[in-house]
């Protein structure tokens, strides 16, 4: 047994003990009834399953959670696809997962959203140019299997919300 | 501290801290029907305005949606525990079964419960007809297929759970002896279909399966196959005139090659999985003090199953016989086919039924999905054409395949016969003779899986007439045109479609395109070290499956609000959207609550059905329907690409009900206009505008107030519908208010204002004839596609360098989820032709070691995102139905991949997938 | 039905004539041990001795656990069977991966067993000059001990790196799934000790 004490979309879950090897998916899924983060091979494969974890730095990243232990996330700051709308209000990311009909069944939703996040707390930190930005969307999504949609409308969702907020995300173009 | 849920969040409330989530927070858990009823009445409704699917919300916000999402202390009423099974699966279908190694789960790790075969057989559980075989393979047996189930295994609690499953993965808690080799069953189905033309277009057919039915060979003992020829012996009068013709067929085949093109040629295709993303799962509560079973679920033939989960537990022994069966139906996370009339909910039931009153789940793991899920037909064929050098026409096509059906017969008797009548594609060939078989083997079950055997053989097809244009020194496209079916030529069963053909506005579109256009330039301007090819094919495909069903509900408040209710299931494929689409056509506005996967709220028509709507004769339906409950089926797998055309008919049909005898009469009523009065008929030239009913010269609408008046005026402000169709959808006479309502269904109910519903007995009714049950089919819709690749000579990597498929579907009823289904058929598509593939037997998914890594499924990386085009044609006219297009757009990419890789290495492959390894070896 | 008696008729059956044929654990079976120094004190001739133990060596150097993430290319493999790492990733400009897909934000401090994912603090990709993967054991002994081609070390220095390296030390503690390394690394490390002794020499 380990202690986990764990930040989940800003609520404080006190430290608990839980088996080493029980998995963060299970913890979620099992003991909280978050069942927004979804299973889908067990084997870090599929990516349907990952959250967002924010370090102290302030940088951000996705974490599977079907291959790590609870355990590990003992001291972290997570969110999950419950927590990204605020007030009742929908992020930026799933208005236009919506607007562009990204998903079809939806069971790889929360991961490709998690994933996109990400990918756009990124490019605020450290804007890209204009030119390679398909490209890294591309890479930041790739990871992620969906079985319906052939992704397409993921990566424009994506695209337009990066490009519909350019100065934000993007480097600006020398006038020239 | 090993913490349930619930007791986890009691000990974070009693230290002091707030819970997390405020839906945990709620006081009393949501009702299952509440939360599946999208989008919710006040909530944001992304389908207003096509600016998204009813469900949009729900899914991006990470709600309970899916079977897979509930647990006991979700569901009102339920107790709050949750106890968990695991299926063990024989990971062998070779050596005889001894037993499980339960000393490996001995202490902390035991099982509260075990069921075996012997706990089936003492309980008195049957086997529903469809799935004939061992639930559970008995001790001293040989498994009847790799993953067959040998015991459910049950815990009281997830911890324990969690560890046993770790303890007995690794194949070898399962036991096993003596070697017998695999069962030995009878093939499942074998059929031979043969058309033998008129010597004119006009003239009528020599002979066709539909002139004179289906015909399956005689048994003989002494082959593993079907023995074809019409010599054989103990083959019956039918077949023998089958064969006869088609005997000469492959004779003048032989014959004409020193004159005509022969090709004579073999292509195997793979077993793949559907690999949708929510593995299988349920969640039962026996009450056995109520008797009453309750389940969640999530698949894609809902009403079947709850057929199959009674008829399971129709005669056991008490205290195991339920008195009342709740199953409520969840959204699915992908399905495919693979959920159409699976076994796995059998085992959610007995895990439910052999532990009474404790809620317990069963789900698959990725490894154990892989290892039970339905999986597609591998199909060996062999194919024989003849085409006259002169005017490049086919004039005769002969194919045999074989189907490796694996354990269970599941769907494999309808992919045969699909495969097989699906043969020769778009084109029209005066002389056709194919066979097809089924066969048992030890493999993992293989049923229904989009594409459903048209897939295999219209690969094999497209191949085939890509070699032939090239032999022949003719441009691959204008070949095709020559032989292309036209709007009233015949299918190869001998009937026409009675809907559109355009599988020539397609080839001129393919014809058209850059990429078609440029191919010898850029196969010339290749970079050094690439190779560069352009391919393409054309197909058109089946929807339906010639014994549809729809079941709608429609309820529209005083306030104008309307429900919507249906029997057909959203699995990703819009339906709650189209439906709410759909709806509005006819009362103006779109819907707030969309409920699929429904079985219950449609009892107001009080349906009756008997006998087998696939195989009754005219005189049994004849004397049938003068039933007036009575139908020929009475709901539907969603499959066979049917949730446009029939999933959101009876709603439709609902609808204009509806407006019909609810919101016209309270809008004349509204305008001072008279019975008499000319105008009172006028219900056509209405017209919806901006939820506004307006009609020329008149004041324009709103639907509440016209809603109001209808509620008012106690006019019809619901209805339930029920629609069949078998190639055409049956028609009757309702009595309302004093008329003669004909309409597209042979059901019907309604309510008047805030009454109940109450069944309206039809008058009259035109179901299509039994004899519709010798076509292939009527229904079609063709997709073709363009591709160039570039494949790198030192390593065989292939890189899809541009892309273009082209399809229709009459009317799109959501045009973004049509495109983005297309979308997702090339995805699928490409990895079908060139990553997934399974081996049959050991060392495949059967042994329950196989997980994506190992098996490949296309990522973005793998399909050239932005250099794929896809474009849905506009309808032929405006008010064209809609036509089921989820499954023929996963098609031609496939041959189209195929073709281009023989036009850029020179090398034909004659097997799927065709993976870098295969093409760096034939580049060698 | 409950288990306690269904456990007993069941231990009766199974118990009569009971075999295991089936063990789909791939990976699972114990590795063939290694060869000590000493058995190579046959080979009179210092040089042909050095460059047979190295041979031995070669026997973990070739292994997939070390293979997998010493590739020709930047991406890993992975499995016995030495696919291509899925989901695909990439070495990166430090060897932990990506900014979209780091290395370890899959694999941890240490193997989890219920994922069957291996796991170390310091999982990354082996530099690129230090490719294994295509390489006969000869073409890798010289690289081995190029400096520019085994991160500066001298060849003592790979005494202590392979039998001391924790991530090295992996490879014979792999997890569910994956073949251990042949033999220990306290074997591997006398191995690359005793070729060190003896010359460092390369076979031919």
């Amino acid at each position: 047994m380990t202690t986990l004490g764990i930040t989940i979309n800003g609520q404080v879950h006190a430290p608990t003990e839980v088996r080493d090897d029980l998995s963060m998916n299970d913890f979620l899924r099992e003991y909280l009834g978050m069942t927004g983060t979804k299973f889908g091979c067990g084997a870090a494969q599929c990516l349907s399953c990952v959250v967002i974890v924010d370090e102290p730095d302030g940088t951000c990243h996705t974490n599977p959670t079907c291959v790590t232990s609870a355990a590990s996330f003992h001291g972290k700051t997570i969110r999950t696809v419950e927590g990204h709308a605020k007030n009742g209000e929908l992020s930026p990311l799933q208005k236009a997962f919506i607007r562009h009909f990204a998903f079809q069944c939806g069971y790889c939703t929360a991961g490709f959203l998690n994933e996109g996040q990400v990918l756009l707390e990124q490019l605020a930190k450290t804007p890209v140019p204009r030119a390679g930005l398909e490209e890294r969307i591309a890479e930041a999504l790739d990871g992620h299997l969906c079985r319906c949609t052939g992704y397409f409308k993921y990566h424009e969702a994506v695209l337009d919300v990066i490009l519909s907020d350019a100065k934000r995300y993007l480097m600006q173009e020398p006038r020239g | 501290m090993r913490t349930s849920r619930r007791e986890f969040m009691k000990w974070v409330s009693a230290g002091g801290i707030s819970l997390s989530l405020s839906h945990l927070a709620a006081a009393e858990p949501v009702a299952f029907p509440a939360r599946e009823t999208l989008p919710g009445r006040g909530k944001l409704n992304p389908a207003i305005g096509g600016a998204g699917r009813v469900d949009g919300v729900a899914k991006v916000t990470g709600s309970k949606l899916y079977a897979s999402d509930f647990r006991a202390n979700d569901l009102p009423g339920w107790p709050a525990k949750t106890s968990h099974a695991i299926l063990v699966r024989a990971p062998d279908a070779t050596h005889v079964y001894l037993g499980m190694d339960l000393a490996r789960l001995s202490g902390a790790l035991k099982p509260t419960v075990i069921v075996t075969a012997a706990d089936l057989a003492r309980i008195n559980i049957r086997v529903p007809a469809y799935y004939e075989g061992d639930l559970f393979c008995p001790v001293g047996k040989t498994p009847l297929y790799m993953g067959q189930p040998v015991a459910l295994l049950i815990f009281e609690q997830f911890d324990t759970y969690d560890r046993a499953r770790i303890a007995l993965r690794d194949g070898t808690f399962v036991q096993f002896g003596e070697e017998t080799g695999p069962i030995v069953m009878p093939n499942y189905a074998a059929y031979r279909f043969t058309r033998v033309a008129g010597a004119t277009p006009d003239a009528p057919d020599v002979y066709s399966p539909v002139l004179a039915g289906w015909v399956t060979p005689g048994r003989t003992q002494a082959s593993a196959l079907p023995v074809w020829s019409s010599t054989a012996h103990k083959n019956e009068a039918g077949y023998e005139k089958a064969a006869v013709h088609g005997d000469k067929i492959r004779a003048e085949i032989a014959a004409s090659e020193s004159s005509a093109l022969v090709l004579d040629r073999t292509f195997d295709t793979q077993s793949v999985d559907p690999m949708f993303m929510e593995p299988e799962c349920g969640l039962g509560w026996y009450n056995a003090k109520d008797k009453a079973l309750e389940l969640v679920l999530g698949v894609q033939s809902p009403y079947e199953a709850a057929e199959s989960i009674a008829f399971l537990l129709g005669e056991t022994k008490a205290p195991f016989k339920p008195s009342a069966i709740n199953a409520q139906f969840a959204y699915v996370g992908g399905g495919f086919g693979g959920r159409d009339h699976t076994p796995f909910i059998f085992y959610v039931t007995l895990a439910a039924i052999f532990f009474p009153d404790r809620p317990v789940r069963l789900a698959h793991d990725r490894y154990q999905q892989f290892q039970a899920g339905i999986k597609r037909h591998a199909i060996k064929m062999r194919s024989r054409m003849s085409v006259d050098r002169a005017s490049g026409k086919i004039t005769a096509f002969a194919a045999d395949h074989v189907l490796d059906g694996g354990g269970l017969a599941n769907f494999s008797a309808n992919v045969a016969t699909c495969a097989a009548t699906a043969a020769i594609g778009i084109y029209d060939v005066p002389k056709v003779d194919v066979t097809t078989v089924a066969e048992h083997t030890r493999g993992v079950t293989a049923g229904s899986m989009r594409g459903y055997g048209s897939l295999q053989t219209m690969t094999a097809l497209e191949v085939l007439i890509d070699e032939a244009a090239l032999a022949l020194k003719l441009d691959p496209i204008d070949f095709r045109r020559r032989n292309a079916l036209k709007q009233d030529g015949r299918t190869m069963t001998g009937n026409p479609y009675i809907v559109s053909v355009r599988s020539l506005e397609v080839l001129d579109k393919l014809e058209q395109h850059p990429i078609w256009q440029q191919r010898a330039a850029e196969k010339a301007r290749a970079a050094s070290g690439i190779l560069v090819g352009t391919g393409v094919a054309c197909v058109t495909k089946d929807y339906g499956t010639g014994g549809d069903s729809s079941n709608g509900r429609v309820e529209l408040s005083p306030d104008g609000r309307i429900a919507i209710f249906c029997d057909h299931v959203e699995m990703g494929n819009g339906i709650g959207t189209a439906l709410a689409n759909r709806v509005a056509l006819h009362l103006g506005s779109i819907a707030d609550e969309v409920a699929v996967s429904q079985v219950g709220v449609f009892d107001a028509m009080e349906l009756v059905t008997s006998g087998d709507c696939y195989t009754m004769d005219q005189k049994t339906q004849d004397k049938a329907e003068k039933d007036p409950r009575w139908v020929p089926s009475i709901s539907s797998a969603t499959s066979a690409s049917i949730g446009a055309h029939v999933g959101t008919h009876a709603a439709a049909e609902a609808a204009r009900v509806i407006f019909r005898f609810g919101l016209w009469p309270a809008a004349l009523a509204l305008w001072n206009i008279g019975p008499r009065d000319p105008r009172a008929k006028d219900f056509a030239k209405a017209q919806w505008k901006d939820g506004q009913l307006t009609m020329a010269g008149l004041p324009s609408l709103p639907l509440d107030k016209l809603a109001a008046a209808a509620h008012a005026r106690n006019l019809v402000t619901g209805a339930v519908a029920h629609g069949f169709s078998r190639w055409a959808w049956a028609r009757a006479r309702f009595p309302i208010n004093g008329e003669q309502y004909r309409a597209e269904i042979d059901g019907l109910a309604l309510r008047r204002g805030a009454g109940k519903f109450t069944r309206i007995n039809r008058a009259s009714v035109l179901f299509p004839p039994t004899d519709n049950n010798r076509m292939g089919t009527a229904y079609t819709a063709a997709c073709g596609a363009t591709v160039r690749v570039e494949i790198e000579k030192a390593t065989g990597v292939l890189r899809i360098a541009k892309a273009y498929t082209a399809f229709e579907c009459g009317q799109a009823l959501v045009p973004e989820v049509v495109l983005g289904q297309a979308q997702g058929g090339f995805a699928m598509g490409v990895g079908y032709a060139l990553l997934e593939t399974l081996p049959p037997f050991e060392g495949g998914p059967g042994n329950g070691q196989w997980n994506l890594g190992q098996y490949l499924v296309a990522r973005g990386s793998d399909l050239s995102l932005r250099d794929v085009e896809i474009e849905l044609m506009p309808p032929l006219t405006p008010d064209e139905l809609p036509k089921g297009m989820a499954e023929v757009v996963m098609i031609p990419i496939v041959p189209a991949l195929l073709n281009a890789i023989q036009d850029a290495i020179g090398h034909r492959f004659a097997a799927l997938p065709v993976t870098q390894a295969m093409l760096k070896g034939a580049l060698a | 039905m409950r288990a306690e008696t269904r456990v007993k008729t069941l231990v009766v059956v199974a118990t009569l004539g009971m075999s295991m044929l089936t063990a789909y654990a791939a990976g699972q079976g114990a590795s063939k041990g290694l060869a000590s120094p000493e058995s190579f004190n046959g080979i009179a001739d210092t040089n042909a001795r050095s460059a047979a133990i190295f041979t031995e060596l070669g026997k973990v150097l070739t292994h997939p656990r070390c293979v997998n993430c010493h590739p020709a290319g930047d991406m890993p493999r992975q499995g016995d069977a030495q696919r291509l790492h899925q989901p695909p990733v990439a070495r990166g400009a430090d060897g932990h991966g990506t900014a979209a897909m780091r290395c370890n934000s899959c694999h941890k401090d240490a193997n989890f067993e219920p994922g069957r994912i291996p796991g170390h603090h310091e999982w990354h990709l082996a530099p690129r000059e230090m490719a294994w993967e295509g390489k006969t054991v000869a073409e890798i002994c010289v690289q081995i001990k190029d400096p520019a081609r085994n991160g500066g070390r001298k060849v003592e220095d790979l005494i202590d790196h392979i039998s001391k390296d924790t991530l090295v030390g992996w490879a014979w503690a792999p997890g569910y799934g994956r073949a251990p390394a042949p033999g220990t690394q306290a074997e591997a490390g006398a191995l690359v000790e005793a070729w060190a002794k003896t010359g460092a020499a390369c076979p031919g």
